[in-house]
């Protein structure tokens, strides 16, 4: 009877154990479960990442390129990535990466779709500054810069100069922002190492544009720009060799298409009441306050000064306090810089509202400290009209990116299912 | 006299294995309940999160590249543009938690609906948290102070995600075992920090 007890004792605990072990282990292997689903998942996103890189590796050696490529995991056949670019319905290319990944209960898969922007002709207007070479000069405390910024070479930052909008060099910064004495604050974001922005190999596109239908002078010229009465579109110009007044028109004549140039240097200054780009195959001089007769947003008043070389601030009488220009500056091999900016007294102020661009930075003044020694003190402001590229001098240079820049980055969203 | 002795003996020997059978199943079923609120508040969490992300992570798709995608920017609410159907039409997305009455039926007193809301339509619970927070980096790695005002949300560029669930539901302890500044319940629960969560379309 006692062994007969004992044995069903036995039996029950047996039973009673199994069922508790059978529990536990059931939960342990959930979490397993669990942890490789996850793994799967997250492994999956990150494949599918990796192939839209690889991807893009390949479409900027050669943008030319369509296809499709598919590449395993070394030493894992289950694992693997395909890429595919292709061209779009808008005649970009359009890349798609997809994972696939043999999980412990299913197979996942992916997905990264990159889209492309247009290779459009832009303005260089779009760009508040921008220069080729940066030189060795800094970027400091005190400099606030409204408007992009690109520069095809190192920028050189030492303080905490404020950049409301994105800037872009094909370089580095020096130093690293946030390293050493780099303190910028980027409202918009940076990025380096970007695809350089080429200047234009000559300007003849503006000339060939004043041969036929602007005006261009052999020579040297200067050039008075007057804004006529307060209304708006009687804006004319007058242009002398010497002391000679060897033309007068009104900038929006029908039988004047915006170019102004001539085969040597041009000095400027005036009213601008009207749209008109002036250019020198040498050099530009800023003769006195070059503005605009209004500097509304809602006004059509815009000037391109435009130079194979420099635009001087001319060390003249009508610069001696302050000097303002109201423009869009483009020097294509040169600087914009001030005449004798390293000696006599102090100017004043530079107070420039358009865009500048240049291959060399250029010096305006020079400094001890914070404190004016020569030349000017600078404010730049840009003029917002002209971040609307169709918003821009007459003839204006312009360029095409050389890559293809990122417009949208999606990626699909894989909610893991767990048992 | 004998079968007395026998019977009792085997009655206290039945009663001592008998308590320790109840003992056991007792301690099987806390031990399942326990593993089991773990893995089922680590699979909500991963869920949650993997939506979450997934979704910030697309922030500024279909978005023009001159125009911002996030819209507004504070401590337990993100609003960003999304173009989620591909349609050319950027939507409005909308995360938040809402307050802790709204769940007052459970009986977790700390956790709190987390909603999501496309364009109008009705907010979707997503999700339940005890903590959700966001903090928004700039570049430089700095945090921005929240809400990030207006002419601030363009410098944002990482979000860092901190997120807890915990069991709605309970087991309770004994006195001893409540350590000070504990609850009497014990509620499983889970954590998740995303440290540096970018969009590659704030990059444009």
């Amino acid at each position: 009877m006692a062994g007969k007890a004992a044995l069903v004792l036995v039996i029950g605990f047996m039973i009673l154990l199994g069922y508790v072990s059978r529990d536990l282990s059931v939960i342990a292997g959930r979490a397993q479960g669990n942890m490789s689903t996850y793994a799967a998942a997250t492994e999956s996103h990150n494949l599918a990442i990796t192939g839209a890189n690889a991807g893009l590796a390949r479409l900027y050696q050669d943008t030319s390129w369509r296809g499709s490529r598919t590449q395993e995991l070394s030493g894992a056949a289950d694992r693997s990535f395909t890429y595919t670019v292709s061209t779009g319905a808008n005649g970009r290319p359009f890349l798609r990466s997809v994972s696939l990944v043999r999980g412990p209960f299913e197979t996942l898969g992916d997905t990264v779709e990159v889209e492309f922007g247009a290779q459009t002709l832009q303005t260089f207007t779009l760009f508040a500054w921008m220069t080729n070479f940066e030189g060795n000069i800094f970027w400091i405390t005190g400099d606030t810069v409204w408007g992009r910024v690109h520069s095809n070479s190192l920028m050189h930052v030492n303080g905490q100069p404020v950049f409301m909008e994105k800037v872009t060099t094909a370089k580095s910064f020096d130093p690293k922002p946030g390293v050493g004495q780099n303190k910028a604050i980027f409202k918009n974001g940076y990025e380096t190492g970007v695809a350089p922005i080429k200047f234009p190999d000559d300007l003849s596109q503006i000339s060939a544009a004043a041969a036929s239908g602007g005006r261009l002078y052999a020579g040297d010229v200067t050039v008075e720009l007057k804004g006529g009465t307060a209304a708006s579109g009687d804006g004319y110009v007058e242009v002398y060799s010497g002391a000679t007044k060897i033309d007068s028109f009104e900038i929006n004549s029908a039988t004047f298409n915006g170019a102004l140039g001539a085969t040597g240097r041009v000095s400027v200054s005036g009213v601008v009441d009207g749209k008109i780009s002036i250019f020198s195959t040498t050099n530009v001089y800023v003769l006195d306050d070059i503005t605009y007769e209004n500097k509304t947003t809602a006004s059509d008043d815009v000037l391109g000064l435009i130079s194979e070389a420099d635009v001087t601030i001319a060390d003249s009488p009508g610069n001696k306090t302050n000097v303002n220009i109201d423009g869009s500056i483009f020097c294509r091999s040169g600087s914009l810089k001030a005449e004798n900016y390293n000696s006599g007294s102090p100017r004043g102020v530079f107070n420039m509202f358009g865009s500048i661009v240049q291959d060399t930075r250029g010096a305006v003044g020079t400094f001890s400290g914070s404190t004016l020694k020569t030349g000017y003190y600078k404010r730049y402001r840009y003029d917002e009209r002209l971040s609307e590229p169709s918003f821009r001098p007459p003839w204006y240079p312009g360029f095409y990116t050389t890559t293809f820049a990122i417009s949208c980055w999606w990626e699909s969203v894989h909610i893991p299912k767990f048992n | 006299m004998q079968y007395i002795l026998d019977y009792v003996a085997a009655a206290i020997l039945g009663a001592a294995l008998l308590l320790i059978i109840l003992n056991a199943n007792d301690t099987s079923a806390e031990s399942h309940s326990l593993y089991n609120g773990d893995a089922l508040v680590q699979e909500i969490l991963v869920q949650t999160v993997f939506l979450l992300e997934g979704e910030l992570r697309n922030m500024g798709v279909g978005v023009p590249e001159n125009q911002g995608c996030i819209l507004r920017a504070d401590t337990s609410t993100i609003w960003f543009l999304y173009d989620i159907d591909r349609n050319a039409i950027p939507d409005t997305v909308r995360y938040y938690s809402g307050s802790v009455d709204e769940f007052a039926p459970t009986p977790n007193e700390l956790d709190r609906p987390l909603y999501r809301k496309v364009n109008s339509e009705k907010s979707l619970v997503v999700g339940s948290v005890t903590i959700f927070r966001f903090r928004y980096l700039t570049r430089l790695g700095q945090a921005l102070s929240t809400p990030v005002v207006a002419g601030q949300l363009s410098e944002i560029h990482s979000v860092e995600i901190t997120m807890e669930v915990q069991n709605p539901y309970a087991m309770s302890r004994s006195e001893k075992q409540v350590g000070a500044g504990e609850r009497n319940a014990l509620y499983s629960s889970s954590i998740w920090q995303q440290t540096r969560l970018a969009s590659q379309n704030n990059r444009r």
